[in-house]
Parts: structure tokens; C-alpha cells; sequence
């Protein structure tokens, strides 16, 4: 198992916001969140990525415990992908890229010629080459998400954990961006990505966990734990399932709300 | 694929453009420092010509040169002294602005914006009035300068205001505050002794400076540089966003705590040594960013050298402007305040 969350519950200071949450992780896997603001995804992440110290539960990252890392070897397994980024200085992309090798750079120390044939692999892999020597602060939503993919990839750490992917993103970019993150998933990465659309897992997520005011409502792989049940209680609004089937014959599930 | 191999080498080879540029313009810079610092030999009451100089220097080290002794008593102990000084505290004003301007992710800061300086300088003004020795003042006037940043940043954080703007009202109230203490040490001190020794101190001015003076102060400003140039890449990490760095492997607490110390050891140094000099840090690291780019791997260099030829370049024209010596804090003030306006302007525009 790549990643093991196990009853993790953790808030800040005055009660828990996220209440003993279960879900595991294989590599080459992509896990959605799914559910109504406030329901603990963004403290779910935060306990994941050792912000904020957990309550209870444990964190298991191929079998041993993340509560005992330090920052830097936590580094090497998990990397972060923000959803909003404006640094208040004006780095090039490779120079923000290259931020991604922190960990693997001593306190005292520069970013070697290999870690800067990393990040330009990186980019490569995104195909971003021609962003190299931009200002990033110069750069369109859906550039600096990928620029941001490619640090996390230049970090050598195989777990990606994503806010919102796509959140800020115009349609055409968002789909691109799926195509990206399903094809990290095919090179062994394990994504973890929280969404606000329920039919996005059907197509793309391999577990999906639903969370419901801190705990977990459904985990498991979509067809099974995304049903109208399920949505109705999490969203507190009547929800069908449907599948279709396109001119390719090729089969989609849509979640409709009832409501009006 | 092999169009994307070919794609790869352009872009590598233009960041290898861009490296060596950088490098050229460091070289430069590093040359223009040990001209200036050369030429500040010569200007004064009484010039040094170059030879001179080089005799002096020859003589110091012990070699038999012909020499007056007067040329040799104002190179060792008074040029020599205030060339050094003039460089170490513009080096240490501009590196301790551009780190803070990173710790705070706010390009308005500066020692003087956020009321480092007049902490400092308060500090120093009480230590001055009860006669305590050297080391005493450089002690005081560290541990106010960091108590402003530590408040500071607490007010700021606790304020609903936008962030840039808190941290800089925050440091003019503190400042303000600290400006008022020294006044009431000014106005409580003996007015034909210490009143004098703190007022021209305080309008920022080297011509005070001596060798022992200078070596005492040496010691915490090469000190905090020597720190911020090794962890220079770093600081880049500590300007991101907070959690962002944590998540790149950084203690973020750790540094952050090392990083401001530094920069407070420095920008408190500096006002022991030459009283308030303001806007230079301000100004050089906005220059710097605009040469070499963000990187504070290149930054911080180019701020000690930039900075350092800078503070020579006004101690110069504070020295032969007018036929009496002008305050250094006046000169600089002259310089960085409508550097400042522009900035401001700049900064709607963008």
C-alpha cells in the first residue's frame, strides 16, 4: 500500500474538524474527494501534509508512519500542488521548478547542474519547454498549474496531493489537465485531488472518498460508493445516478440534482 | 521526439545565456566595488593620490616605501576605517532589506520601514546616555531592533488589514515611538557632551568611525552576512507562501527565526556603526532584483556589492559636495525618498 490513512482525526484547537477518516492508496491510483465546503477536505490535506498535527490516527506511507517524519523526508514522498500561487517576486520558471529539489539540496547549499537537468526533464514530461525562461508571474492559470506539476514531479516524490486541480481554469485547460493527471497516474504516481463535480471520479478516479461534515461517508471505487444515496446524504440535496452510453459506445455517468 | 530534444537544448542554452549574463554583470559590479573603494581613498579634506595610497598601504604591511607620516596616519586611520565602514554598512543595510522583504513577502520593507533602525538606534541612545561601553550599545541596540521586528510582525498578523500595508504602518508607529524615546534622551542628555555625540551620530555619519569601532562592529556584521550569503538560496523557499515551503521540505520556523536574526544582527550593526541611514534598503534590493533577477542565490551578492558601492558612492559626496562635511543619512534621504515615490507609482501601474 503506497499510502494508508487510518482513522485520522485532527481540527485547530477548539474540536476536531476531521473525525477519525479512513482511505488507502495504491500506486498508479487517483483518489477524489468529493463534498460540500466545509466538509474537511482542506483539513484533510493539511493533516496529510504535515501542517497541522493530527488528533488521532495514523498516516502510513509505504507501511511506515508519516507523524514521524521530518519535513524534509515527508518532502521526498509527498509533494503539494497548490491551487492559488502568486509569489510576490518574479521568478522564472525554471528558478520556481528548481524550488522543487529543497529537500533533496542541504541548508547551506545551491541547486546543482542535476538538479537543474531534473527540472528541465520535468518540463520536458509537461511539455512546458518553451516556459523555461518566462517570468511565472507572467503566466496564465492553466501554465502555472502545470508549472507547479513540474516542480512536484522535479521533487522526486511519488504521492501528489492537489487542491482543486482545474478550480481556476477555463474548460478547454481543465480537460487538459485531466489528461495529465490521468497520465501521471499510468507512471506510477498516486494523486490525491479534491473535486466539487461528482461524475468527475467516473471518469478518471480509480477511489473516490465522500466526506460528510468530517467523517467518511463512502470510500471505494465510484460505481460503487457514488450512488444517490450517498450524494443525497452528503449534499443534502435529491440526486440521480445516470449512465449513458456516447456514439462511441462508450459508457458516462452523470449526477443530476432533482431540485426546481 | 527529436524536435522536443532540439526544443530542450534552445531552452537550456538560453538559461546558460542568462546565467553567464548574470555573471558578466557581477564581475562588473565586483570590479566597480574595488575602483570606488579606491577612488574613496582620494576624496577628502586632504586627498590621497593613488600613489600615495599604495605606498601607505605598502608601509602598513611593513615594507620600507618613502612616505609623510601625516598621509600614512589619515590612510590607516582614517580613510582606511570609513571606506571599510561605508562598504559594510551599505552591504549589510541592502542584505538585511532584501531578506526581510523575503521573510515578510512584502517588497516594501526595509530595516528602516519596519522600525528596525529606530529600534536599534533607541537602544543605542540609552546605552549612549548611561555611558556604557561599546559592546553594551551594539548589545541594546540589537535587542530593540529585534523586539520592533517582533512586534512588528505580531500587530501586523493580528491586523484585518491587507498585510503590506499593516507591516508598514505598523513600522512607521514603532518608529515613531522609538523616534520619540531618543528624543527624550536627546532632550535629557548633558548638551555639551553626550547631547553632541548622539545628535551627529544619529544624522548617520562616518566620519567618526575608527579602526576599533569599526572591528567591534565587524565582528556581528560579518557574521549575520556570512550566514544569510550561505543560506542564500533558502531564503527563496521562505517567500513562497508558508505551507508551500513546508511542503518543499522546509522547516519553515527554523529558518524563519534563523533568517530575521541575521538580518536584525545586521541592520542593528550597521546603526551602531554609522547612526540612521535610511532608504538603502530599500532601494538597493529593488535595483538588485531589477539586474539579476529574484533569485536570491544572486540577490544577496549582488546587495552586498551593489550596496556596498552605493553607500562609498554617497559617503563620497557627502565628503566633497560642500566644502563642510554633510550628514550620510541626509545624502541617502536625498536619494532614496523619490526612489520611493517611483516605486509607489510603479507599483499602481502593475
Amino acid at each position: 500500500m503506497l499510502i494508508e490513512i487510518d482513522s485520522l482525526s485532527g481540527g485547530y484547537g477548539n474540536g476536531d474538524i476531521c473525525k477519525e477518516i479512513s482511505c488507502d492508496l495504491e500506486r498508479g491510483e487517483i483518489l477524489s474527494v468529493l463534498g460540500p465546503n466545509g466538509c474537511g477536505k482542506t483539513t484533510l490535506f493539511r493533516l496529510l501534509l504535515g501542517f497541522l498535527p493530527p488528533t488521532g490516527g495514523d498516516i502510513r506511507i509505504n507501511g511506515r508512519s508519516a507523524l514521524e517524519m521530518t519535513k524534509k523526508e515527508l518532502a521526498k514522498l509527498v509533494a503539494y500542488i497548490p491551487q492559488h500561487h502568486a509569489p510576490v517576486f518574479a521568478y522564472t520558471v525554471l528558478e520556481i521548478i528548481m524550488m522543487g529539489r529543497a529537500s533533496h539540496v542541504s541548508a547551506f547549499d545551491h541547486p546543482k547542474p542535476v538538479d537543474r537537468e531534473k527540472a528541465f526533464t520535468s518540463m520536458e514530461k509537461l511539455h512546458i519547454l518553451h516556459l523555461a525562461n518566462q517570468t511565472y508571474t507572467s503566466l496564465s492559470g492553466g501554465q502555472r498549474q502545470m508549472v507547479l506539476i513540474a516542480r512536484a514531479i522535479c521533487q522526486d516524490a511519488n504521492i501528489f496531493v492537489m487542491d482543486e486541480p482545474g478550480a481556476n481554469l477555463d474548460y478547454a485547460n481543465q480537460q487538459l489537465l485531466v489528461d495529465i493527471i490521468v497520465d501521471l497516474a499510468e507512471q506510477g504516481y498516486g494523486i490525491i485531488m479534491s473535486t466539487h463535480s461528482p461524475e468527475q471520479p467516473f471518469s478518471i478516479a480509480h477511489k473516490v472518498l465522500l466526506l460528510k461534515d468530517g467523517k467518511n461517508a463512502a470510500f471505494g471505487p465510484p460505481e460503487t460508493s457514488i450512488t444517490s444515496p450517498v450524494l443525497e446524504r452528503v449534499y443534502g440535496i435529491e440526486m440521480e445516478v445516470v449512465s449513458i452510453v456516447d456514439r462511441y459506445e462508450k459508457k458516462h455517468t452523470l449526477c443530476i440534482p432533482l431540485h426546481g | 521526439m527529436n524536435q522536443e530534444k532540439n526544443e530542450r537544448q534552445i531552452h537550456e542554452a538560453e538559461a546558460a545565456r542568462l546565467q553567464s549574463g548574470y555573471r558578466i554583470k557581477m564581475l562588473i559590479l565586483v570590479t566597480a566595488s574595488i575602483l570606488t573603494a579606491l577612488f574613496s581613498f582620494w576624496v577628502g579634506y586632504y586627498p590621497l593620490s593613488p600613489g600615495q595610497v599604495a605606498r601607505a598601504m605598502l608601509a602598513g604591511c611593513g615594507f620600507q616605501v618613502e612616505i609623510i607620516p601625516q598621509a600614512m596616519t589619515i590612510f590607516w586611520s582614517i580613510r582606511l576605517p570609513r571606506v571599510l565602514a561605508a562598504f559594510m554598512i551599505g552591504a549589510a543595510l541592502s542584505v538585511s532589506g532584501a531578506v526581510y522583504q523575503g521573510m515578510f513577502r512584502n517588497p516594501l520593507v526595509s530595516p528602516d520601514i519596519l522600525g528596525v533602525s529606530a529600534g536599534a538606534s533607541m537602544g543605542a541612545a540609552i546605552s549612549i546616555f548611561f555611558g556604557f561601553p561599546y559592546w553594551y550599545t551594539q548589545i541594546f541596540a540589537f535587542s530593540c531592533g529585534a523586539l520592533t521586528v517582533i512586534l512588528c510582525y505580531i500587530i501586523s498578523t493580528k491586523s484585518v488589514h491587507n498585510q503590506t500595508l499593516s507591516l508598514v504602518l505598523t513600522g512607521s508607529m514603532i518608529g515613531t515611538l522609538c523616534n520619540a524615546v531618543v528624543t527624550m534622551v536627546k532632550y535629557l542628555s548633558d548638551p555639551n557632551d553626550v547631547l553632541q555625540q548622539l545628535t551627529f551620530w544619529l544624522m548617520g555619519s562616518l566620519n567618526k568611525v575608527r579602526m576599533d569601532g569599526l572591528m567591534m562592529s565587524a565582528v556581528p556584521m560579518l557574521t549575520g552576512l556570512a550566514i544569510l550569503f550561505l543560506m542564500r538560496w533558502r531564503i527563496n523557499l521562505l517567500a513562497l507562501e508558508e505551507e508551500e515551503a513546508q511542503s518543499l521540505g522546509i522547516n519553515t520556523r527554523k529558518y524563519r527565526i534563523i533568517l530575521i536574526t541575521a538580518s536584525t544582527l545586521l541592520s542593528a550593526s550597521a546603526v551602531c556603526l554609522g547612526g540612521l541611514i535610511g532608504w538603502v534598503g530599500l532601494m538597493i534590493p529593488h535595483l538588485c532584483r531589477s539586474l539579476f533577477g529574484s533569485d536570491y542565490g544572486r540577490l544577496i551578492p549582488a546587495c552586498m556589492l551593489l550596496g556596498g558601492l552605493y553607500l562609498l558612492l554617497m559617503d563620497d559626496l557627502a565628503r566633497s559636495l560642500l566644502t563642510l562635511e554633510l550628514p550620510i543619512g541626509v545624502v541617502t534621504a536625498f536619494m532614496g525618498a523619490p526612489f520611493f515615490v517611483s516605486l509607489i507609482l510603479r507599483r499602481k501601474e502593475g
